[in-house]
């Protein structure tokens, strides 16, 4: 089953500790790194951590996760690619 | 009298083995210094090469009772000394040490956690060595140095910026011997730690190469016997080499990576240079920091190229020979710059294949014989901390620069302290009790923080930044050095970060919380929130640290590095500390935990309206056991001048071991000037932790003016340092 942006946002939320961001206020599209949420390096390895924390998928270089770091649906994209090839 | 740092002792080891002559060898015959981890499990990673030291270590005679980091200091300190011919005793006070430690006893109360959570006992143990300080101490204690003794703790540069510390007691007269350098053992922490940044590449460290993938972790210890260049040809001792220069920065830029175009880099070496009054056409070879990281790598390269144009000297990552070693590599590579220097060979940069067409630089690829009179070794460190050090042939005219003293001004202070005494639950895992202690949460300010300091930082991360903040506006193009200091560091950081790697068997690490739990983080958060690019250090030696931050922040103003120095120390309220504290009956109604943190903002010349107080003298010794007052009485009538104290104040109303050592002091000084001498306390007010005395010094600011007498804050650790620091009122007209 495709995973859905919405859960994936809330899991955003956690893992990064966005305290102030609800779900509704990440776009699909809109980049996660460089504007936007401030997010930076440690917390695209959050973002790896959390991949694997909830669909099991391990990345063991930065580059490997690269294009997932785009926006949520490229990451939503990339974590269904992951699991059917799995 | 001469007072240029010369070298007259070294000492190393490290993965190779343990002594100078076994690590040139290793280099000589380009030995692969890595190999398969053995000192513990990693079911996630498996046994990945490392540098790691397979020597027993008590059967070299390292002491029984010490953490492994404790060990390798303790070896390398040995030979160092062996090796300088020195008779420490001959000495006494004229004779200390300033070690780089980042790891300190982790490796060892790593068993604590995993004992706890895997089987659920309480033993405590193994963490009586946790202290990043303790290495320094047990080599003070050990060998008899009963003059400055600290630790510097900024990741990994910190064996670079002991060294530089040291030269600078040197020179201010302070010390004629100093040992210097650096101890780190792996530990599970860092192993998974830097695995959680994917900072480490499973081939092994290839730096500067083109398909390089990361770093290799190490341990190691280098101790290095820097002397007054007239102590040392007094007793006709061989000088090595000289230390010519030193210099430090800060990128304040990124937690962990380093600034894209080195810009820290290039200002820490620039420094060096013209304290060694030379051009980088003068350098010969350079030692890259060259962990093999694609960034540092890329960056440090950047750097170079930026100083030195065209002509970059010959230089080379020795990364390979020993993996990093944290806060050992500014040593263990310092030490090898002066055997460069004595053996006039270039060492190479094994790992090394192809060139990166991004850095466009090759390193040494073999062994070379080569004319060498000035070499430099690269430290840079996370926080954006850079350390640069220059050794020159001992037949090189030193740059004399005259290291005045003058007293600095408290232009600002920021306090978070003074916390409510609450009842606070030790929770499960530990057994469940109640305790009396003096927390500062919440954390008044914590609202004019980012949202994404807030959401990041952990509080002692938080508190130094507010406190901070309170003590200083930043003003463009100031330039603004750093010193934090901590007793136990970002505790709560680093126990989450072992809790789940113990708790999930490797997996699921966390990432933001391990550059965190560097005792050099606050340091770090502070110099980004401010844009403060010069010094960054984090000093730590028991209840004596925040003083060591003083002195370092008034180096910085002396040398004319800084135009605004802030010198601070926090530490934090934790459950481990609170719990293991309460077995081992440390806390009781009288003395309660506290935490906090404070930054007093200090500048030169004359001190204007703006200014709160003075600081007239620092300095810091060992005290003798058994306690001599009268032999502490004539070190402090040395440093300041008694007939200005009005107000004794001291860390008494803390362990109640010291109280009397203490009052006697007061004593002796009331005795001496021939009246009574008022001592006062601060810790009924702040409660009981390491950083306690930054806020003693704040009462001292505050007694100084409300008195308008000079205030003496002294201060001593449990573990043998002593410290003092005169306050004095501003006059008004």
């Amino acid at each position: 089953m495709a995973v859905s942006t919405t859960e994936l946002k809330t899991r955003i939320i956690e893992a990064l500790n966005l305290q102030d961001i609800t779900p509704e206020q990440i776009e699909d599209d809109a980049p996660l790194f460089g504007t936007g949420l401030g997010l930076d390096s440690i917390d695209a390895l959050e973002l790896v951590v959390m991949m694997e924390k909830h669909y099991g998928i391990i990345i063991k270089g930065i580059e490997e996760g690269g294009p997932a770091f785009r926006s949520v649906r490229a990451l939503a994209d990339f974590i269904d690619a992951r699991r059917a090839s799995a | 009298m001469s007072r240029q740092p010369v070298i007259t002792g070294l000492g190393v080891i490290a993965s190779p083995g343990y002594g100078v002559e076994t690590m040139w060898d290793a280099i000589a015959s380009q030995r692969d210094g890595l190999k398969p981890l053995t000192l513990f499990p990693s079911p996630r990673y498996g046994p990945e090469p490392v540098g790691e030291v397979q020597l027993d270590l008590l059967q070299l005679g390292a002491p029984r009772s010490a953490s492994r980091s404790d060990r390798l200091g303790w070896l390398a300190a040995r030979e160092a000394i062996q090796s300088s011919g020195l008779n420490l005793a001959d000495f006494g006070d004229r004779a200390g040490i300033v070690l780089g430690c980042s790891v300190g006893g982790s490796f060892d109360s790593e068993r604590f956690l995993i004992k706890l959570i895997k089987e659920g006992k309480f033993r405590p143990r193994s963490t009586r060595y946790h202290e990043c300080n303790m290495t320094a101490n047990l080599i003070a204690d050990s060998f008899g140095l009963f003059g400055p003794a600290m630790t510097v703790s900024t990741a990994c540069s910190s064996g670079a910026l002991a060294i530089a510390n040291a030269a600078e007691m040197i020179q201010a007269g302070e010390a004629d011997v100093m040992l210097a350098g650096g101890a780190d053992s792996l530990s599970r922490m860092t192993w998974a730690g830097f695995h959680a940044l994917l900072l480490v590449d499973g081939r092994g460290c290839r730096p500067f190469d083109g398909t390089r993938g990361g770093m290799s972790l190490g341990e190691g210890a280098a101790v290095l016997v820097l002397e007054a260049e007239d102590s040392a040809r007094r007793r006709g001792a061989k000088i090595l080499a000289r230390l010519s220069g030193w210099g430090a920065s800060c990128d304040a830029h990124h937690i962990t990576a380093p600034h894209p175009e080195g810009a820290g880099a290039v200002a820490a070496m620039r420094t060096a240079l013209a304290r060694a009054g030379l051009d980088p056409s003068a350098i010969h070879y350079v030692n890259a920091h060259g962990t093999g990281t694609r960034d540092n790598d890329l960056a440090e390269a950047k750097a170079l190229k930026a100083l030195f144009g065209e002509r970059v000297p010959p230089f080379s990552s020795t990364k390979r020979f020993f993996g990093h070693s944290l806060a050992a590599s500014g040593a263990i590579e310092a030490v090898l710059c002066i055997e460069a220097l004595r053996r006039q060979q270039l060492p190479p940069n094994p790992g090394f294949g192809e060139i990166d067409p991004a850095i466009g630089l090759e390193p040494v690829r073999e062994l070379a014989d080569a004319r060498l009179t000035h070499v430099m070794s690269n430290s840079f460190g996370f926080g954006g901390n850079n350390a640069v050090l220059i050794f020159s042939t001992p037949d090189t005219t030193p740059h004399t620069r005259v290291a005045k003293v003058a007293p600095v001004n408290v232009t600002g202070l920021g306090v978070i302290g003074q916390g409510v005494v609450t009842m606070r639950d030790i929770t499960a895992p530990l057994p469940a009790e109640q305790l009396l202690v003096r927390s500062c949460d919440p954390l008044p300010g914590a609202a004019l923080l980012t949202p994404n300091q807030r959401r990041r930082l952990g509080r002692p991360h938080q508190m130094a930044v507010l406190a901070a903040r309170a003590s200083h506006t930043p003003v463009p193009d100031q330039r603004v050095a750093v010193a934090m200091g901590t007793g136990f560091g970002c505790l709560a950081e680093g126990a989450a970060f072992i809790e789940n790697y113990v708790a999930k068997d490797e997996a699921e690490p966390m990432p933001a919380r391990f550059p965190g739990s560097v005792h050099n983080a606050p340091a770090g958060q502070i110099a980004m929130d401010l844009g403060a690019r010069g010094l960054n250090s984090a000093p730590t030696a028991g209840e004596i640290t925040f003083e060591c931050a003083l002195w370092q922040a008034w180096r910085q103003l002396d040398a004319g590095e800084a135009d605004v120095a802030l010198a601070g120390a926090f530490d934090e309220l934790q459950n481990y500390l609170l719990g293991i504290g309460q077995r081992w009956g440390v806390w009781t109604e009288r003395t309660i935990p506290g935490e906090g943190a404070v930054v007093a903002r200090l500048t030169v010349g004359e001190a204007d309206c703006s200014a709160l107080a003075r600081v007239t003298s620092v300095r810091l010794g060992r005290y003798r056991r058994p306690f001599d007052s009268a032999r502490e009485l004539a070190w402090i009538a040395d440093a300041v001048d008694l007939s200005a104290v009005g107000v004794f104040l001291s860390g008494a109303r803390g362990y109640p071991v010291l109280d009397p050592l203490y009052d006697s002091v007061a004593d002796e000084i009331s005795r001496s000037v021939g009246r009574i001498i008022e001592h006062q306390t601060y810790k009924q007010l702040c409660g009981e932790f390491h950083a306690a005395s930054a806020f003693g010094f704040s009462v001292a600011v505050r007694l100084a003016n409300e008195r308008q007498c000079g205030v003496l804050l002294y201060t001593l650790s449990a573990r043998g340092g002593k410290a003092l620091c005169l306050v004095q009122p501003v006059l008004r007209l």
